[in-house]
């Protein structure tokens, strides 16, 4: 069946777009790479808009209902006071904070130096930020590649709107065994948009994790990209965490090129959200590369966790593992949909996607979407979808032997994500993330998640 | 005393379990053999709490409390055990946490104190060694990767460590080879006590030889049809069940 899409643009359409519209203003005049890629973004994304639900890719979200009521402005609000006990009072924070951690904190849209620690980033990292004007020329060029190939409007959106974020150069074999971490943190109603570029130089290892969080109820609404380029023989190990409140928007974008030799493991867990959109798009550029995509969504209430993935590989004998689990309770939607594109000189590549969801309601949806497009004719690809329920012999089993039928459900809820945690590579980080999960979870398998 | 009455359960419109009756004394072991499709997997199931089975008249007692008021939980801490035919592999669930929760649950009901992690790591230990169980098997998510024998044998350190009231095997002796057989018939053997009994339902006279009962009964199409001792499993290995069907008809 096809529909014609609607002429009309919706409301939220015309708000977003007058706002890029008054933004660009301000970069009219100027020809630094930052005022031109975004005057070219804008050209591009006023031709279009918001995509929807006729485009492909966008065929499981419904971004314009999701976005009605969400107030598009981007004013900025003044630092709450007592910030530190606000911090603290996120469960994760207060676990992970270590001395020769980069602590790189951003509220509602600003950095935040008083909450950051950059002293440790002499060492082989250098640190700056989009905000302060002169954006290194690695910076730019890595931003305007990007732009040159995009063809995602949210992505156009936020090359219009980016206000901050951080642009991190890790030299070559510079192997530090801390973490860099990225924390958002959502206080007060608004439009925030985040940039991020983070280039690491060959033969060097890093760990960079990113938390988001969202504290009160309130309707907000972000866009964050983050620019990855990884040089040859090096090694990665990106962990998201982001947990949001059930009015927040946020489309996050990822894309990251990945070189000869170079091991890039990127763990997401998301939890909450009126609406996320993962779009993440990752190519092993470079022979003998290695990727693993994984996550875990936690959904309840009226959540919508978009997550579509893009993995490409350009050289031969690459590899990339893409293990997704997802849990959804009440009339929660989640979406996979992973496209694995292998180039005609992309020989002996292994490419493995497993997607499971796990409905705890009569409500939820979740939908999965695999696409392969195979072009060399010496591969591995394969794909795994399921969808279920908690099994009944598994309940009936541990309930047969005098386990409550609440504490039985946990279990098996816990069972359900306990192999996708292992690929959190830093072991002390996956047991602060499996406390955290565990005290979700105990809420989920009863029904109720709440985060 | 375990006793079941008049006992009728169905599933999808189908009887399966017509006026079932049988009454097991404390420290006694009845066998129950019949042919395929009897109800005899029906019955263990029913009585350990089943959802899927519609009851519609009957009564399963475990010392005067009817246990089909009960969910199978609670069932299960008030002293009945179901060993499975087909234990479920749970991955992702430890064997370890497992026992640790289905024993404290046992623990809590009777007013127990609940046992320390290393006396819990004790008792497993003493009680898997007599079983063969091997600390590797112990470590491995419940029942995953096991093999036949050693899933049974793990049902028979679960029913060692519950020490319920009444056992009831559902065909316990299928996919065993001769060694773990005599393995688990031995497990079994040693929780034989005044106080607790067993319902063995097999196919095959063989685990009698190890398991030895005080009665033997034939099921067929949901009911008891012929009661014996120990020497009607040897009759019936010889002429089979048909003999016995035609004449109840």
């Amino acid at each position: 069946m096809t529909v014609k899409p609607s002429n009309k643009t919706s409301q939220i359409d015309q708000e977003i777009l007058k706002l890029c519209n008054d933004k660009i203003d301000s970069f009219l005049d100027y020809n630094d790479d930052i005022s031109v890629i975004k005057r070219e973004a804008f050209k591009r994304y006023s031709k279009k808009g918001l995509p929807n639900r006729f485009e492909e890719s966008w065929k499981y979200t419904n971004i314009h209902k999701k976005l009605q009521n969400i107030p598009v402005s981007d004013k900025n609000y003044p630092i709450p006071l007592n910030v530190d006990n606000f911090i603290n009072s996120f469960d994760i924070m207060s676990k992970i904070k270590s001395d020769n951690d980069i602590l790189i904190v951003f509220m509602d849209g600003q950095f935040i130096p008083e909450l950051s620690m950059l002293e440790y980033s002499k060492n082989g990292i250098e640190i700056n930020f989009l905000s302060h004007g002169d954006v290194p020329r690695w910076a730019s060029e890595l931003m305007i590649n990007k732009h040159n190939v995009n063809e995602d409007p949210l992505f156009d959106l936020n090359t219009i709107l980016m206000q901050e974020g951080v642009l991190i150069n890790v030299s070559a074999n510079v192997k530090i065994d801390s973490n860099v971490y990225i924390i958002h943190i959502g206080n007060n109603d608004g439009f925030f948009n985040y940039r991020h570029v983070i280039n690491v130089g060959k033969d060097s290892h890093i760990n960079v994790t990113e938390l988001k969080v969202s504290n009160r109820v309130n309707d907000a609404l972000y866009t964050s990209s983050v620019l990855w380029n990884i040089g040859d023989n090096a090694i990665v190990n990106n962990v998201k965490y982001q947990a949001h409140n059930q009015s927040t928007v946020g489309f996050n974008q990822q894309y990251a090129d990945v070189g000869s030799g170079s091991i890039f493991n990127s763990f997401t867990i998301s939890s909450g959200s009126k609406l996320l959109r993962e779009s993440r798009n990752i190519s092993c550029n470079g022979e003998n590369s290695e990727v693993s995509i994984s996550g875990v969504n936690l959904l309840d209430g009226e959540s919508h966790i978009d997550t579509t993935l893009v993995v490409s590989h350009k050289a031969p004998n690459s590899l990339s593992k893409e293990k997704y689990k997802s849990i959804l309770s009440d009339r929660s939607r989640s979406v996979f949909q992973g496209n694995i594109v292998v180039d005609q000189i992309a020989q002996k590549t292994i490419a493995k996607q497993s997607i499971d969801a796990l409905i705890l309601s009569n409500d939820a949806e979740h939908d999965s979407k695999p696409e392969l497009e195979i072009y060399a004719d010496d591969v591995q690809c394969g794909h795994g979808a399921t969808t279920g329920q908690l099994s009944e012999d598994s309940l009936f089993y541990l309930r047969a032997r005098g386990i409550g039928e609440d504490e039985a459900r946990r279990l098996l809820v816990h069972a359900f994500i306990s192999d996708v945690m292992e690929e959190i590579q830093d072991t002390n980080l996956r047991n602060v993330l499996r406390d955290v999960m565990n005290n979700m979870l105990n809420r989920v398998s009863k029904g109720r998640l709440n985060v | 005393m375990f006793e079941i009455k008049n006992l009728n359960a169905s599933i999808q419109d189908k009887q399966i379990l017509k006026d079932f009756n049988l009454k097991v004394n404390p420290g006694e072991v009845h066998a129950i053999m019949g042919p395929n499709g009897s109800g005899k997997s029906t019955l263990a199931h029913v009585c350990a709490g089943r959802e899927e089975y519609e009851i519609s008249s009957g009564s399963v007692g475990l010392d005067g409390i009817n246990l089909l008021d009960l969910e199978p939980e609670e069932r299960a801490v008030r002293g009945l055990f179901l060993a499975f035919q087909y234990p479920v592999e749970i991955p992702g669930v430890a064997s370890m946490t497992f026992l640790k929760s289905a024993l404290s649950a046992h623990y809590k009901f009777n007013g127990k104190k609940e046992l320390t992690i290393p006396e819990f790591m004790k008792l497993i230990k003493e009680k898997s060694n007599s079983l063969n169980i091997s600390d590797d098997m112990i470590k491995r998510p419940l029942n995953v990767g096991f093999s036949g024998g050693e899933k049974k044998r793990n049902e028979v350190l679960q029913m060692t460590l519950l020490e319920p009231k009444i056992c009831i095997l559902d065909e316990t002796d299928s996919g065993l080879d001769i060694d773990a057989l005599r393995l688990v018939a031995n497990g079994v053997n040693l929780l034989r006590s005044k106080e607790r009994s067993f319902v063995v339902i097999t196919h095959y006279q063989r685990l009698l030889d190890y398991i030895e009962p005080d009665f033997v009964h034939i099921m067929a199409d949901g009911k008891i049809i012929e009661t014996g001792d120990k020497n009607l499993a040897l009759d019936l290995e010889k002429t089979g069940y048909n003999d016995y069907i035609e004449k109840d008809i």
